[in-house]
């Protein structure tokens, strides 16, 4: 600890700390445009001048570190002179545009000019003007307003990891933009609107539409991933009109990847379901809720309750519900009987779904030496869980991958090792046999006969010698069939090499259907069995079978069976559902109802609606709370969502899994099964209802990801070339895919994968 | 759009820096890339420099865009790199680029040559003087610029 004096008062510092990080800590305005506090200090605007004890000259707060009892003064005559002159040069080429500026009111600049700038331009020459380029659908850019504070350059190179703003030329030439017509493609590229402190960059979406000081802004918390992004939603008039992100240190520090900050697009799309309907005799009815309600009631009661069938009713959940939504609806179900209830949609052996701890903080990932990546293409499944990797790779951790293909990281991993769907249980078996050798413990008759390849001698090396290593497990693995053996096997791994691991193979929400007990418990079907199990009745919530399931054709088909009712609760219309639906029920998404979401940490994070509903859709608790009414259950007299969330944080849930992980059962083969596997993954901008409807991400580069990716061998197996499709998707060859593997990126799974 | 004879020479290069500091040949291998391309870098060399040294491209772009040897549009066979610094200027350098890009304008021989304005080439003894391509021309005069010009083809 140091001590220095601002403006004649005491403050204590860190040493090494920057001027203005301490001026910022006690509350001194120390105007500044190039300075962000997670960026590399660049000092290029001049604007943080201040005097300082013994300097001849003013000197810039965020490049000077503090030293002990230095003495600075913010706003002084020498201080505010140079502050001025600096502020006058910055304005000659600054437009006076402000009226049709989209900053206005939340700009930097403004800001800055009202304190320090002159009335009246001494500047009677020219100003330069640069011309704007077209840069993605997300970035609005007014280049003229640009002051080359570098902050969008930075941000690029240092946060998102991919270089795409540069300063280009040179003097009164300099330009800010990217490469010719390149565009920006960054899975968080919308920050940089966030810190662009002028009006060069801002949303497009979002141009003209408004002023700042116009919205409300209301709390919220992003449910397309597992880091519950801390956002602010503007609102105006009860519609959502703008997202940007809210600083949280510990979850999203200042930034929000693009699809919390543009999903919102998708609430007042036209798609939205608006009016209860019910269908009679094959046709659809727009009807009131108290009709439709009772139509629903009416169908369980004929369906099971009446004839005491209970065990033919089924639950199912998209993995973006709330923690109340999953809680409300599993109690419906639990209530009348059944347990029937699931929200693992899009996995192939439930009986072994990764039910792997994930014990890591993540702030902690930052601080980790070593990472083993296994089935995830990270950067685009959980941007920012991928950053705070970044950040431990940046700063000396080694990072390997075991993936089926080879995907673009914002770093650069130690090992890409791409192997075949089907080996990676076979290597990852090889791992565990040279661990337990090495830690003496007693090798399990499985592996006697193993001989674990290099790679596998490698990996292991690396977990052993670290002292923070996580296993990170991806989305990929819930689509191989060893799966089972797959999250034994690592296990195992984890406890004998003492490392973390984190399980991003459930997203979105998923934690919060966990923590609600939305699970099938011991005696219930969970949603591969209920498929097959010929049900009498669903409630289904938000659900579109087409893009949600392992195997869609056999979903559809299962819903469509002719005596079964469902009742959907639906944010947008859809045809599929209209379909086999019985009973439609308009339903709230993102920021039209209270909720929670609980992050990858067990983070339990509450947030309050910030519009409602378009038309009569009401937010899903409340429809599952009159229905309960309804049903006459107990227990359901709750007034306020918080309520419910406190009841579901509190109740022990039932056991999640029914299998044993905790000792390796590899006697199941760990030989390789021969033939091609294909594993799917929705395309990063359609993993939910809301996002498939946002025009704008719909447009980037990554919302257009649509590939079924292979190498030349496995092309030529299934007789396939560059221009043909495989499954309705078109073929890409890459060399950089596994051997016997087809990795399909793209929004529906239409083909019967059997089970 | 970079020969492999310059990747040898900007191997060279990489091999003088630390490892993992291959960008450092950025200047060196942008040049080589502009000889290869006939005397200016288009899109591709950029594009091939960011490739081969690992750098994104705009990287590549902020220095291929900075200094003014690289150039940008296809150039004449013949840049003549006339120097208007204080020694030339004070021997008239300045009415012999104007008579020089007459001259040219005059003959059209804007295909050929070309002319640039630079500064101070360290050869003020031989003011006032200008570079062709590789090769310095001193002690200039009119007569001089005409012979030199009619011998370019
Ligand atoms: S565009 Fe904005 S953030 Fe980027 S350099 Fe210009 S003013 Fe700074
Ligand atoms: S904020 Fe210090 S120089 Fe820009
Ligand atoms: S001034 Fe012309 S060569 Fe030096």
């Amino acid at each position: 600890m140091l001590e220095i004096e601002i403006d004649g008062a005491k403050v204590s510092a860190d040493p090494g700390e920057m001027l203005i990080a301490v001026t910022d800590r006690a509350g001194i305005r120390v105007p500044r445009f190039c300075y962000h506090k997670h960026l590399s200090i660049a000092a290029n605007c001049r604007m943080c001048l201040v005097d300082i004890e013994g300097s001849p000259k003013p000197k810039p707060a965020c490049s000077t570190p503090i030293a002990e009892g230095m003495k600075i003064w913010t706003h002084n005559d020498k201080t505010k002179i140079s502050q001025k002159a600096v502020m006058e040069f910055l304005l000659i080429n600054h437009p006076l545009d402000c009226p049709i500026c989209d900053q206005g009111g939340e700009c930097e600049l403004q800001d800055v000019a009202m304190d320090y700038g002159a009335d009246i331009s001494r500047f009677t020459e020219g100003k330069r003007i640069v011309e704007d380029k077209d840069i993605g659908a997300l970035i609005q850019t007014d280049m003229t307003r640009c002051i080359h504070c570098t902050r969008c350059v930075r941000f690029g190179d240092e946060i998102a990891g991919v270089m795409e703003m540069g300063a280009t030329g040179r003097g009164e030439n300099l330009k800010i933009e990217p490469f010719l017509a390149y565009g920006i493609d960054s899975e968080l590229s919308g920050n940089m609107i966030d810190i662009c402190p002028v009006g060069a960059l801002t949303s497009k979406p979002f141009r003209y539409e408004l002023r700042s000081w116009q919205m409300q802004s209301v709390a919220g918390v992003s449910r397309h991933d597992l880091v519950g992004s801390n956002l602010l939603s503007q609102t105006y008039k009860g519609k959502v009109k703008r997202i940007v992100a809210r600083e949280n240190s510990d979850i999203n520090e200042t930034w929000i990847a693009d699809r919390e900050r543009f999903s919102y697009q998708g609430l007042s799309h036209e798609n939205r379901l608006l009016m209860p309907q019910i269908k009679i005799e094959g046709k659809w009815q727009e009807v009131t809720w108290n009709v439709a309600l009772d139509f629903a009631l009416k169908g369980l009661n004929n369906a099971v309750l009446n004839n005491k069938q209970t065990d033919r009713l089924g639950a199912l959940a998209t993995n973006t519900a709330t923690l109340e939504e999953f809680y409300l609806l599993q109690k419906i179900l639990r209530g009348v009987g059944t347990q029937n209830i699931d929200y693992r949609l899009n996995i192939k052996d439930l009986d072994a779904t990764i039910n792997l701890p994930s014990n890591i903080k993540l702030t902690d990932l930052e601080t980790l030496d070593y990472g083993l990546i296994i089935g995830a293409n990270l950067r685009l499944e959980q941007p920012l869980i991928n950053h705070r990797l970044r950040k431990a790779v940046l700063s000396g951790a080694m990072v390997d991958v075991v993936n089926v293909a080879e995907f673009d990281f914002n770093y650069q991993p130690n090992n890409h090792n791409i192997i075949a769907p089907n080996q990676i249980a076979l290597l990852l078996a090889g791992v565990l046999k040279v661990v337990l050798e090495s830690t003496q413990a007693e090798v399990l008759p499985d592996l006697q006969n193993l001989n674990p390849n290099a790679t596998a001698k490698q990996l292991a090396a690396r977990l052993l010698r670290a002292d923070n290593a996580v296993i990170v497990l991806g989305e990929h693995l819930l689509n191989i069939p060893q799966v089972a053996i797959i999250a034994a096997l690592i296990t195992q791994i984890a406890q004998h090499t003492d490392s973390k691991t984190l399980n991003t193979s459930l997203s979105a929400n998923s934690k919060a259907a966990d923590l609600a007990g939305f699970t099938p418990g011991r005696d219930g079907l969970d949603a591969n069995t209920m498929l097959t199990a010929q049900l009498k009745a669903y409630i289904l919530l938000d659900i579109y079978p087409q893009y949600d399931f392992y195997n869609s054709p056999k979903a559809i088909e299962a819903f469509n069976n002719a005596d079964t009712f469902i009742i959907a609760l639906n944010s947008f219309k859809d045809e599929v559902v209209l379909e086999y639906a019985d009973i439609l029920l308009p339903i709230a998404n993102f920021y039209e109802s209270p909720g929670s979401h609980v992050n990858i940490e067990g983070l339990v994070q509450s947030f309050p609606a910030a519009v409602s509903a378009p038309g009569e859709a009401k937010p899903a608790w409340k429809v599952f709370k009159v229905l309960a009414d309804l049903l006459q259950l107990p227990g359901f007299d709750y007034t306020a969502n918080q309520q419910i969330t406190s009841e579901a944080t509190m109740h022990q849930n039932p056991k999640l899994s029914k299998v044993d992980v905790s000792k390796v059962d590899v006697s199941i083969d760990l030989t390789m099964k021969k033939g091609i596997d294909i594993i799917w993954q929705k395309s990063p901008y359609a993993i939910d209802v809301l996002l498939r409807h946002s025009p704008a991400l719909q447009m980037t580069k990554i919302g257009q990801i649509n590939t079924a990716s292979m190498n030349a061998a496995t092309a030529k197996k299934l007789k396939l070339t560059q221009t043909d499709d495989y499954l309705g998707v078109p073929v890409v060859l890459s060399e950089t895919v596994a051997d016997d593997c087809v990795f399909i990126n793209a929004n529906r799974q239409t083909w019967d994968r059997g089970q | 759009m970079i020969s492999e004879k310059s990747k040898q020479t900007i191997d060279k290069w990489i091999a003088k820096y630390p490892k993992g500091q291959q960008q450092s040949a950025v200047m060196e291998a942008l040049k080589l890339s502009q000889i290869d391309n006939g005397g200016y870098l288009d899109k591709k060399c950029i594009e091939a420099v960011a490739d081969y040294l690992d750098m994104s491209v705009i990287s590549v772009a902020e220095v291929a865009t900075f200094y003014e040897n690289y150039n940008h549009k296809p150039v004449a066979k013949y840049t003549v790199r006339f120097c208007h610094n204080i020694s030339c200027m004070l021997n008239g350098a300045d009415n012999l680029i104007d008579y020089l890009e007459a001259k040219i304008n005059a003959e059209k021989l804007g295909e050929l040559v070309q002319v640039k304005k630079v500064e101070c080439l360290g050869a003020c003894v031989g003011a006032p003087m200008c570079q062709i391509n590789d090769d310095y021309f001193e002690n200039l005069n009119e007569q001089k610029i005409n012979e030199i010009i009619s011998g370019l083809k």
